[in-house]
């Protein structure tokens, strides 16, 4: 390369790393007549964006992710039948993941339940704020896993499978759509102040996707993203005059060496850095956001304040072209095996507000269409008693056989609810979603195909659903 | 080259793109025969790869005679299939082949292109002429003479070193081969660097590690005319050479810590081992003929049953981890028959690529499209490794090990373990005490007329139970007490069997430890026959082949490889291979072996492709050279006459297959030492240096970045050798080194201490294909599918962050900075009087190599000053006294972090 290489063209090979050999692999991937030649280099990755392949309604994602399992029947799904059966034996089958505390009780719900929106959607007291936006989601109320603990359900809904160490819905969407934004990374966590979920970094792995694809956390305290976000301690000036020194060091060692561009890129490749460091700055920044929007989001409220920022803090990240950004809640929040009378409308008070919040504000905004908004959790609970040992104590075990989620935006279809449960709120038994289903819908959505985003791997090509029986459920679309 | 060739390239779409306008430049100076309108296109010379490429797969190839159609020859082209002849003679018109290829039909899959087209056209228009006689058979013309003339399958020949004009610049024989290229263009070698620059670039190539001080001052301070000589000798004597270049075979050979394929990702405990045997045997110098036998047929050199195995024994049994490196899926339960079918066809993979520079993995499902290798000869080529892996008597990655255990340490076990399963009983005798004082416990909880009829049905056996029974035991679950769901009533009872299983774990623990090498090995008696697998699948096996050499590369062959030896226990098929490799007569073995050499040496090999000599690979820039330096170093029976008296210098002319007398005869050329500054001459006549009439800038291997920080900041730990040092998941998902320590939900305990182990060569760090550490991952590490030959050396944003901003990074500055203050302690401290000028140069010396020019000690010393005054002042704000920072340290750990971010740092030169 010569030294009259453009500047401009030196910050595209920096950001992207399309090094000398990468261009030989594009050049190769277009095929000039000839059969395809093996590859001499390693392929390489990137995270430019990418054109869908087939029409796309959305661009981005914000799943908010309820570890742990919400009840279904206390805030979703109204089942008059268990209040009408409540502390008599349940009378079908149960499958109970502890059977110390097991009981066969039916526990009816609670909670009141009230219809919302023109559809008539119905939702518990517990989450009136959610109920403010029925007009805008679809209720999915058939979900189904099927594998009935915790960490394999998750695995099963953020990875297809219920096996460990494969790539992440995220990392998959990163991988076929690249990222919009040339300033932050394609795939942003936003974690829980008090701590990591179940299977904690797994959540957000690559899997065997190259490690570009992985998620970015940003964490509740500083730095907020690591190496993208300096030290507390160098943020600002003194990082400035890092950087200025470094210019200097590296201005003297270039003079010497006039007209290599590599080493001309990697200057660059620093200011494109500090750049990259400052949008994310920016992007994490909520001083410039209004009084009113604080509000929306909870954000004046201690009870809300965390998960209003975190998901303020979503919005303006797709705002800013990050493709996917998952929202976690700690460790087990939702997993009320005991206390539920008091535990489960604790979280509700924490999430309800931000969640409905951020769909609000991105209807608001006009990027509701192209962004599809997931609230759920990876299983909901069984309608009998967990721990009979007291009102106050008595809980819900797990139950992956019928469980509730809402979406909403990036064109799945607004105001409908989808599927239903047996009478209990039990087993999902019409128009049954499968994690797989759901992935697959997901993918459409996005312009992609479940069956043809795939990755090399064991000279088989590989993709998120993993070849298992699903399809685009029609019904969920606008 | 095709210069005259100026046809206007495809119009593609995107057409502005970068990558168009570079397809179009692509397609302007593509590689194409040139045809001149009166030349005579000739069946072999012309058309031949064109039907190879896109006909042979259903015409001709592997018995596929699709339609009776055979095109393997013109005559028989000619013969035509079921629909008569495919070609008329002067009438392209008539000619069915055409029509069909011409309309679209033909090929099924691909398109020949217009240029292909137009030459058949001219071809058949021409009377389809062939360069001579046909074979007889139609197999006999699966390799063409034009294929079998290919540069690469020629035999090794010692040439004599050209003349040269400049005769002063000649230190070895090698600079004569590289100044008569440049001459020839008109050009000429670069000064020789820096006598500092050249330590640092020696430091660098031999050792991976920036030159000691006070290495580089004495090596300023010898004036006698042999300094370099010398100080290269005394590196190539440094066992840290074996850790850089075992690093550089390990990625040839694809090493790596996990078994892969599946998610899990098993590690695999003993792998090491085999990286052991590389560094070692780099460091010993040992000859590579040695050095390839013992890892292509290490087992074979040992009787079997493998015991009592000496020290020289367990490393001619290691040395074959080196076809043991590919992911193998039967680790974790997956299908034998296409796990590890893939674990053969990978492992060959990284046989062919490594030794013989060619890339066999096509054929085996098709005829290599490019290269003469037919599908038959890919599986006679697999029939040497069948015995050793044997698909039809898989053995899984721990059913490959041999034990070390003696005798007397089995006796041990067995008596430890009789202990454990006594103390085991005892502990289930007290679980089931537990269980039944539960059971009553709840029972108790059941109203008194109910009890009994649940304790008769919880008593009675699972498939006795009346459906009375069931149907009470469900409306009373929690009688289901078992030793899985103890814990969830009796917390007490469950933490003292806890107790009782850690004790009676311990004890296990006693048994003397069990070490194994993972191997690849032969069960005697056992000869799997090789079949060919009709598109590469294991379902469809056709005839069976022998043992074999490539068919064209078996003239250069004495003998024929033995199917089975009589004088061996084993097959003995791969030892025959592995010692026909290093006859010295190979054509490639030592050509590629010497090119991956010179590869790291420059940046590039003589053939920048090293993993494909093939006809897609890149041709030799430098045939000459390679061939000097591939017959003396393989002792090719050309090789050993003195060829020039500059062979004197660098050179010891009795030891063959000797890596260090090749590094010695590489590094004390004078193209070596050419300084790396751009010339004006040099960029308009070779901008790409292929010429090298100047030493190429070059940036350091991820694994170089970080020993290098490591070793200038002084935390670098020099152990050698042993398991790998582990990696974790850091709380974000970031992989660093640690030793993981997670509960069962993945989510983090306390931090283990690591003693000085996070602190050693980077080699010695777990490589496991889905944990690649963070900071080599970032600076391109070797890709693993299944070896490298190349790495890519990427300029990419991430590696800014995390100079920037990563603990790694900020912790190894402030090490450095450390250092500095207890290396050169008398600079004053405080605030005011920072000049640090002591300090400063100490830090331009470990990290440079050289002394700090006075203008970067000045912009030091503001840098530092500036600084320092900020952190002051930043501290002074801070009312918590323990978070305050020190300033003064934090301004040298921040100049420390600019030192190693610099490309004087990151780059060799």
């Amino acid at each position: 390369m010569s030294a009259s290489l453009s500047r401009r063209k030196l910050l595209h090979s920096a950001t992207y790393g399309v090094g000398s050999l990468a261009l030989a692999w594009l050049m190769r991937q277009q095929s000039i007549g000839a059969p395809a030649r093996p590859e001499l280099v390693p392929r390489k990755y990137d995270l430019l964006p990418k054109v869908a392949p087939l029409p796309a309604k959305a661009k981005s994602m914000v799943s908010i992710f309820m570890q742990g399992g919400p009840s279904q029947v206390d805030l979703f799904d109204p089942k008059p039948k268990l209040n009408e059966l409540d502390g008599q034996t349940f009378p079908g089958e149960i499958k109970y993941d502890n059977a110390a505390q097991a009981s066969s009780k039916v526990l009816g719900s609670p909670w009141k339940f009230k219809e919302y929106g023109q559809a008539g959607m119905q939702f518990s007291e517990l989450i009136p704020e959610t109920a403010s936006i029925a007009d805008e989601i679809t209720l999915i109320r058939s979900m189904h896993t099927g594998v009935n603990n915790h960490g394999q359900s998750i695995d099963a809904m953020n990875t297809g499978r219920a096996v460990s160490y494969r790539p992440s819905l995220g990392s998959w969407l990163a991988y076929g759509l690249g990222s919009e934004s040339q300033n932050l990374p394609a795939f942003v966590v936003l974690i829980d102040p008090e701590g990591l979920p179940v299977l904690g970094v797994q959540n957000w792995s690559n899997g065997w996707l190259p490690s570009l694809y992985q998620g970015t956390v940003i964490r509740p305290r500083e730095p907020r993203i690591l190496n993208l976000d300096a030290p507390p301690q160098l943020q600002g000036a003194p990082q400035a005059r890092y950087l200025s020194f470094l210019e200097s060091l590296n201005r003297e060692h270039l003079s010497e060496h006039p007209g290599e561009s590599d080493l001309e890129a990697r200057m660059a490749s620093f200011e494109l850095a500090a750049r990259m460091q400052s949008a994310a700055k920016e992007a994490v920044d909520l001083s410039g956001e209004t009084a009113d929007t604080l509000r929306l989001y909870g954000i004046d409220d201690p009870a809300t304040k965390d998960f209003g920022e975190r998901c303020l803090i979503a919005r303006r990240l797709v705002e800013r072209g990050v493709r996917f950004v998952q929202i976690y809640t700690r460790y087990q929040f939702w997993d009320h095996h005991g206390s539920i009378r008091s535990a489960l409308p604790s979280a509700c008070r924490k999430v309800d507000k931000p969640s409905a919040a951020l769909v609000k504000d991105l209807k608001q905004r006009g990027l509701l269409a192209e962004t599809i908004v997931h609230w759920g959790g990876e299983m909901g609970r069984l309608p009998v008693i967990q721990n009979d040992t007291g009102p106050d104590k008595v809980g819900r075990d797990h139950n992956t056989y019928g469980f509730s989620q809402w979406v909403a935006g990036g064109g799945f279809r607004a105001g409908y609810v989808h599927g239903a449960t047996d009478e209990f709120g039990h087993k999902a038994i019409q128009d049954v979603v499968t994690h797989n289903d759901y992935q697959a819908t997901l993918l459409h959505l996005f312009g992609l195909d479940h069956n043809s985003l795939t990755f090399p791997r064991n000279l088989q090509e590989v993709s998120l659903v993993d070849k298992q029986p699903c399809g685009i459920v029609q019904s969920l679309l606008a | 080259m095709s210069p005259g060739d100026r046809r206007q390239p495809r119009r593609v779409r995107g057409e502005h793109s970068i990558v168009a306008r570079l397809l179009a430049l692509l397609a302007a100076l593509a590689v194409l025969p040139r045809l001149n309108a009166e030349e005579v296109l000739t069946y072999e010379q012309h058309v031949r790869p064109i039907f190879k490429a896109h006909c042979f797969p259903c015409h001709g190839e592997g018995g596929e005679t699709q339609a009776g159609l055979d095109l393997r020859l013109r005559r028989l082209a000619l013969r035509g299939g079921d629909s008569g002849p495919a070609i008329v003679p002067e009438r392209p018109d008539e000619s069915l082949l055409l029509r069909r290829i011409m309309n679209g039909e033909m090929p099924p899959k691909g398109t020949v292109s217009a240029k292909e087209r137009e030459t058949i056209q001219r071809w058949i228009a021409g009377g389809a002429k062939t360069v001579g006689p046909e074979p007889e058979d139609a197999a006999e013309a699966l390799i063409s003479a034009t294929e079998r003339e290919y540069w690469a399958f020629q035999p090794l020949r010692l040439p004599v070193p050209p003349d040269v004009a400049r005769v002063g610049a000649l230190r070895t024989p090698v600079d004569a081969f590289i100044s008569s290229r440049l001459e020839r263009q008109g050009l000429h070698f670069s000064d020789d660097a820096r006598l500092e620059q050249l330590a640092r670039r020696a430091s660098f190539n031999l050792r991976g590690l920036p030159p000691d001080p006070a290495e580089v001052a004495e090596l300023t301070a010898d004036d006698r005319p042999d300094a370099l000589e010398r100080w290269i000798d005394r590196l190539l004597a440094s066992p840290r050479l074996g850790e850089h270049w075992g690093r550089h075979w390990l990625d040839t050979a694809g090493y790596c810590d996990s078994d892969g394929y599946s998610e899990t990702d098993p590690p695999r405990p003993y792998a090491y081992k085999y990286r052991d045997y590389v560094i070692r045997s780099m460091n010993a110098d040992k000859p590579w003929d040695e050095f390839i036998v013992e890892q292509i047929a290490g087992d074979e050199l040992l009787p079997q049953p493998f015991a009592n195995l000496s020290a020289q024994d367990q490393d001619r049994l290691i040395a074959t981890g080196f076809l043991r490196t590919v992911p193998d899926g039967t680790a974790s339960g997956a299908a034998v028959k296409e796990a590890g079918n893939a674990v053969i066809a990978e492992s060959l993979k990284v046989f062919s690529s490594s030794l013989l520079g060619l890339t066999v993995g096509c054929a085996q499902c098709h005829d290599h499209r490019y290269d003469p290798i037919s599908q038959e000869d890919y599986y006679r080529l697999r029939a040497i490794f069948e015995p050793a892996f044997d698909l039809g008597a898989w053995r899984n990655p721990s059913q490959r090990q041999v034990s070390l255990a003696t005798d007397a340490d089995r006796a041990k076990s067995t008596e430890i373990e009789a202990q454990a399963v006594q103390a085991e009983a005892k502990r289930t005798e007290k679980q089931n005490d537990y269980i039944a004082k539960t059971l009553e416990k709840e029972l108790a909880k059941i109203a008194d007329d109910k009890r009994e009829p649940v304790r008769e049905a919880r008593n009675a056996p699972v498939d006795k139970r009346t459906p009375e029974q069931v149907q009470l035991l469900k409306e009373f679950p929690s009688v289901n007490v078992d030793a899985g769901s103890l814990y969830l009533y009796d917390n007490q009872a469950a933490e003292d069997l806890k107790k009782d299983a850690e004790t009676i774990a311990n004890l296990r623990k006693t048994k003397p430890v069990e070490d194994f090498i993972s191997c690849l090995t032969e069960v005697p008696g056992q000869l799997p026959e090789t079949r060919l697998f009709r598109r590469g699948d294991p379902d469809q096996a056709r005839q069976a082949l022998a043992p074999a050499e490539l068919s064209v590369l078996v003239s250069h062959q004495t003998d024929p490889l033995p199917t089975k030896d009589a004088q061996l226990v084993t097959s003995g098929r791969r030892l025959a291979y592995a010692r026909h490799l290093t006859s010295g007569r190979h054509p490639l073995v030592g050509r590629v072996i010497v090119n991956q050499f010179w590869h790291h040496h420059f940046g590039r090999g003589i053939v920048a492709t090293p993993g494909d000599f093939g006809v897609l690979g890149e041709r030799p820039t430098h045939p000459e050279l390679l061939d000097w330096l591939a017959a003396r170093f393989a002792a090719s029976p050309v090789g050993s006459g003195e060829a020039s008296s500059l062979s004197r210098r660098g050179a010891d002319s009795n030891a063959p297959w000797s890596a260090k007398r090749l590094h010695r005869m590489i590094l004390c050329s004078t193209t070596w030492r050419q300084s790396s500054r751009r010339r004006e001459d040099l960029e308009q006549a070779d901008p790409d240096n292929r010429l090298l009439g100047r030493y190429p800038v070059r940036r350091l291997e991820a694994e170089s970045v970080r020993d290098s920080m490591l070793a200038v900041n002084g935390m670098l730990v020099a152990k050698a050798f042993g398991p790998a040092v582990p990696v974790m998941e850091d709380e974000v998902g970031q992989i660093v080194v640690g030793i993981e320590n997670k509960n069962g939900e993945n989510r983090p305990g306390p931090v283990i201490p690591m003693h000085g182990e996070d602190c050693r060569r980077s080699v010695y760090i777990q490589l496991r294909r889905t944990r690649l550490l963070g900071m080599l991952d970032t600076f391109d590490l070797a890709s693993l599918e299944p070896n490298c030959s190349a790495r890519n050396a990427s300029t990419v944003t991430p590696q800014s962050l995390l100079m920037m901003n990563s603990d790694f990074a900020v912790e190894a500055a402030r090490d450095f900075a450390r250092r500095l203050q207890l290396e050169a302690p008398d600079s004053p401290e405080s605030a005011e009087s920072t000049n640090g000028l002591e300090r400063i140069q100490r830090a331009w010396a470990l990290a440079f190599g050289r002394a700090a020019r006075p203008a970067e000690v000045a912009a030091a010393q503001q840098f530092l000053a500036d600084q320092t005054q900020a952190f002051t002042a930043r501290a002074g704000e801070e009312p918590d006294a323990s978070k305050r920072i020190d300033p003064v340290h934090w301004a040298w750990a921040g100049l420390c972090q600019a030192i190693f971010s610099s490309n004087e740092f990151l780059y060799t030169e």
